[in-house]
C-alpha cells in the first residue's frame, strides 16, 4: 500500500499593471530566473495571449502552446486527465531550467482563448511546479480578475512617467483595493525609478496612499541589453544595478532577506522588523 | 440667417406640435404647413422656403427626397423621423437630403442640426478614424488629442474624439476633464437619442474640438454592446467633419468593431528598442482580409529617432508595408503638456511634434476619403 501524500498547489505569483509597457514581462522572466536559479521548480506563464513577449524575450521557439493545451482540454476524454506539463517549453541557461507555457502563435487562436480553460491551465500547472509565475495584460478583464483571485501574491507594477500613467495606476490599485484582497498579497512594485521625470516618489506614493514594497532602478541599456541576448539580467554574471535589485525582489519574496537579517542583526532585530 | 420652413407632416397633431416649437424657435418662421404631399409639391412654392421638414416615414419617404429637391432647388431639406436610424438618415443623406432630425424636436434641437448642416456644408457624415495599436503604450492618445487640435485648426470644421477605452480611457487627463458624461452613458442611452441631443455629451475642448470622455474608474465588463457603440460611431458622424476613435489596444470586440467601421484605421506603435515591429507585422496580417487594405490601414510609428525619411523607409522595409507617418521622440514637451492638461503642439508649436502631427493632418485633409456610410 502506497504511502498517502497530500496534494501540493503551488505559489502563483501574477504580474499585472494598469498601464501599458511597465516592464511585466522583464521582471517576470528574470524572477522566473532567479527562482530557478535557486533550485525551485518554475513555470511562467505568458497571458499576454495576443502580444506577449515571454517568448520573444527568451528567444523560444514554442512548439505548443497554450492554445494547444485548451484544444487537448477540450478534446480530453473522461478519466484521462491532460498533461499540461506537455505544452511546455523549457528554458535553459548554463545549469538553470524552467519552463514556459507560450503565448499562442496565431492572433485568432489567442483571440479564442477562453478564460475558464486558462484558469484550468494555472490550476493544473500548480500541481506539478513549486512556482508558477503568470504573465498578463494591463486589463481587467474576466481572465485576469480570475487570475488575481486565484494568485498568492500579485506584483502590482507601476512607473512614474506622465501624469495619465499614474492615474492609471491609481485606479488600478484603488480596484484592487476594492476586491478586499489580503494586505500582504499585493505588491506595488515601482520600475525604472530614476527615470526622467519631475513627479517625485513621495507625491506617488502618498497619491496611492502606500509606499511601494520595492523600487527597481532604471537600466534601460541593460534592460534592452539582455532582451537582445535573449538572457535575463539575473543568469548574467557581472551583474548589473538592476540584475541585483530583481534578486533582492525574489529574495524578499522567498523570505531569504530574513533569514539573512535574522543571521547579521542578532535578536533584536525582530523589533525593528515590527517596527521600522 | 432666417429659415422661412415648410412643413410637410402628415399627423395633424405632429403638425400643430411642430408648427408651434418652429414659431418659437429665434431666426425661424413657419412660411407653410402641409398634411398632403401633392399640396406641398404643387402649392408651398408661393410661400418662398428655404428650409423643408419633410416627414419620410411614409411610403417611398426616400423618393419624396428627390421631388422636393426638384421643386424646391434654393431649399435645404431635412428629413424627419420618428426615431433614429442611421440607415435612414444615411439613405436621407445620400439622397440629397442636408440632415435627419427625430420628431418631436424642441426649438433648440433644431438650431443645432441646422447649425451642424450649414457648417459640414454638403458632404454627408463625418470621416471616422480610428486609432488601433497592437500592445498598450503606443503614444496614440497623445497623437490622437494633438492631431483633432490640428484638423480643427486647418479645416475650421468640427472635430469630434470618442475615447472608447472603457477601463482606462485617458483622454480626460491628456485634456484635464471632469466629465459629467462619458462613452459608457453615451452608448447607454443611445438609442434614446438623436444627433443633437448626443452633441451634449461631447465635452468643447477648443474651438470646434469636442470630447466624449472614457470611463473615469474601470468598467469592469469585458466588452459592450458592439450594436450601441456603432449606431454611437453612426450617429457621431452627422455632428462632425472627422471623429477620432481612441479604442482599447489589441483585439477585442470594442477595437474590431470599430476598425470594421472605420473610414481609416491608424495602426500605431511607439518604438521602444524591443519587438515592436513583429508585434505590428502579426497585428497587419489580419487587417490583410480588408480587399483595400493599403488604402484603409494607415501605419504609424510613434518616438521614432532620428525622425527622419531614412528611418521611415527602413521601417517601412522591416514592415514589408506602407509607413505613412513617424512621430518623433519628444517626452519632455508631451509628458509636460500631459501634466498641465494642455496640448503638446500648442506649447511648442515649431517642435518637430507639431510638425509631424501637423503633416498627418494634411495628408487626411488632402486624401479626400471615400465617404463609407455604406459601412455602418
Amino acid at each position: 500500500m502506497g504511502v498517502f501524500t497530500q496534494e501540493i498547489n503551488g505559489v502563483v505569483i501574477t504580474f499585472f499593471s494598469t498601464a501599458s509597457a511597465v516592464g511585466k514581462t522583464l521582471i517576470s522572466t528574470n524572477m522566473a530566473s532567479e527562482l530557478a536559479r535557486q533550485g525551485k521548480k518554475v513555470c511562467l506563464v505568458d497571458f499576454d495571449l495576443q502580444f506577449g513577449d515571454v517568448s520573444n524575450y527568451l528567444q523560444l521557439l514554442p512548439q505548443r502552446t497554450a492554445y494547444d493545451l485548451q484544444q487537448a482540454m477540450s478534446q480530453q476524454q473522461q478519466g484521462v486527465a491532460v498533461r499540461a506539463e506537455e505544452f511546455l517549453t523549457p528554458y535553459e541557461y548554463h545549469n538553470v531550467v524552467f519552463y514556459v507555457l507560450a503565448a499562442p502563435t496565431k492572433l485568432e487562436e489567442a483571440y479564442n482563448i477562453d478564460a475558464d480553460k486558462a484558469m484550468d491551465m494555472v490550476r493544473q500547472l500548480q500541481k506539478v511546479f513549486d512556482y508558477v509565475l503568470v504573465d498578463t495584460t494591463s486589463t481587467f478583464s474576466k481572465l485576469n480578475l480570475a487570475l488575481l483571485d486565484l494568485s498568492t501574491i500579485v506584483s502590482f507594477l507601476g512607473i512614474v512617467d506622465f501624469i495619465p500613467t499614474i492615474k492609471n495606476m491609481k485606479i488600478g490599485s484603488e480596484t484592487l483595493k476594492k476586491m478586499n484582497y489580503d494586505k500582504n498579497k499585493i505588491r506595488l512594485i515601482l520600475n525604472r525609478s530614476n527615470a526622467k521625470t519631475r513627479i517625485s516618489i513621495e507625491d506617488v506614493e502618498n497619491l496611492l496612499g502606500e509606499p511601494f514594497y520595492h523600487i527597481l532602478p532604471n537600466d534601460f541599456h541593460a534592460a534592452s541589453q539582455s532582451i537582445k541576448d535573449g538572457v535575463p539580467l539575473v543568469l548574467r554574471s557581472g551583474g548589473s544595478e538592476l540584475g541585483e535589485a530583481l534578486r533582492d525582489l525574489v529574495a524578499r519574496y522567498t523570505n531569504r532577506v530574513y533569514d539573512d537579517a535574522g543571521d547579521e542583526r542578532g535578536s533584536e532585530s525582530w523589533l525593528a522588523r515590527i517596527f521600522g | 440667417m432666417d429659415y422661412r420652413v415648410l412643413l410637410m407632416e402628415s399627423d395633424r397633431l405632429m403638425l400643430e406640435r411642430l408648427s408651434q416649437v418652429i414659431n418659437d424657435t429665434p431666426n425661424f418662421s413657419l412660411a407653410a404647413r402641409f398634411q398632403n404631399v401633392s399640396d406641398a409639391l404643387g402649392q408651398g412654392a408661393v410661400f418662398n422656403p428655404n428650409l423643408i421638414l419633410l416627414d419620410i416615414e411614409q411610403p417611398d419617404g426616400m423618393g419624396l427626397i428627390d421631388q422636393f429637391k426638384r421643386a424646391y432647388p434654393g431649399a435645404a431639406i431635412l428629413c424627419m423621423g420618428e426615431k433614429w436610424q442611421a440607415e435612414n438618415a444615411s439613405q436621407s443623406v445620400k439622397a440629397g437630403a442636408k440632415g435627419y432630425i427625430i420628431k418631436p424636436f424642441t426649438g433648440m434641437e433644431l438650431q443645432e442640426t441646422v447649425e451642424t448642416f450649414s457648417r459640414l456644408g454638403g458632404d454627408a457624415g463625418a470621416e471616422t478614424l480610428v486609432f488601433f495599436s497592437p500592445k498598450g503604450k503606443s503614444g496614440k492618445t497623445t497623437l490622437i488629442a494633438n492631431l483633432a487640435m490640428s484638423l480643427a485648426r486647418k479645416t475650421r470644421e468640427p472635430v469630434g474624439i470618442i475615447d472608447a477605452d472603457l477601463q482606462f480611457g485617458d483622454m480626460a487627463v491628456f485634456f484635464n476633464l471632469a466629465p459629467q458624461t462619458t462613452i459608457v452613458e453615451a452608448v447607454r442611452d443611445v438609442r434614446f437619442l438623436s444627433p443633437a441631443s448626443l452633441r451634449s455629451y461631447f465635452m468643447p475642448v477648443a474651438s470646434n474640438v469636442s470630447v466624449l470622455c472614457g470611463t473615469p474608474t474601470p468598467n469592469m465588463m469585458d466588452k459592450i454592446a458592439i450594436d450601441r457603440l456603432e449606431n454611437l460611431i453612426a450617429m457621431s458622424r452627422s455632428l462632425f467633419r472627422y471623429i477620432l476613435i481612441d479604442v482599447p489596444s489589441g483585439f477585442n470586440p470594442t477595437s474590431i468593431a470599430a476598425a470594421e467601421g472605420s473610414s481609416t484605421t491608424f495602426m500605431v506603435t511607439m518604438i521602444n528598442g524591443a519587438y515592436e515591429i513583429d508585434h505590428t507585422k502579426r497585428a497587419l496580417d489580419v487587417f490583410r482580409d480588408w480587399k483595400d487594405v493599403e488604402e484603409r490601414l494607415k501605419v504609424i510609428f510613434t518616438r521614432v529617432e532620428p525622425c527622419d525619411s531614412r528611418s521611415k523607409m527602413e521601417l517601412a522595409q522591416k514592415l514589408g508595408y506602407p509607413v505613412t507617418e513617424i512621430i518623433p521622440n519628444e517626452y519632455t514637451i508631451v509628458s509636460d503638456a500631459a501634466d498641465k492638461g494642455k496640448m503638446a503642439t500648442d506649447i511648442r508649436p515649431d517642435s518637430p511634434l507639431s510638425r509631424q502631427v501637423d503633416r498627418l493632418a494634411e495628408h487626411i485633409i488632402g486624401r479626400r476619403h471615400r465617404i463609407r456610410w455604406a459601412a455602418v
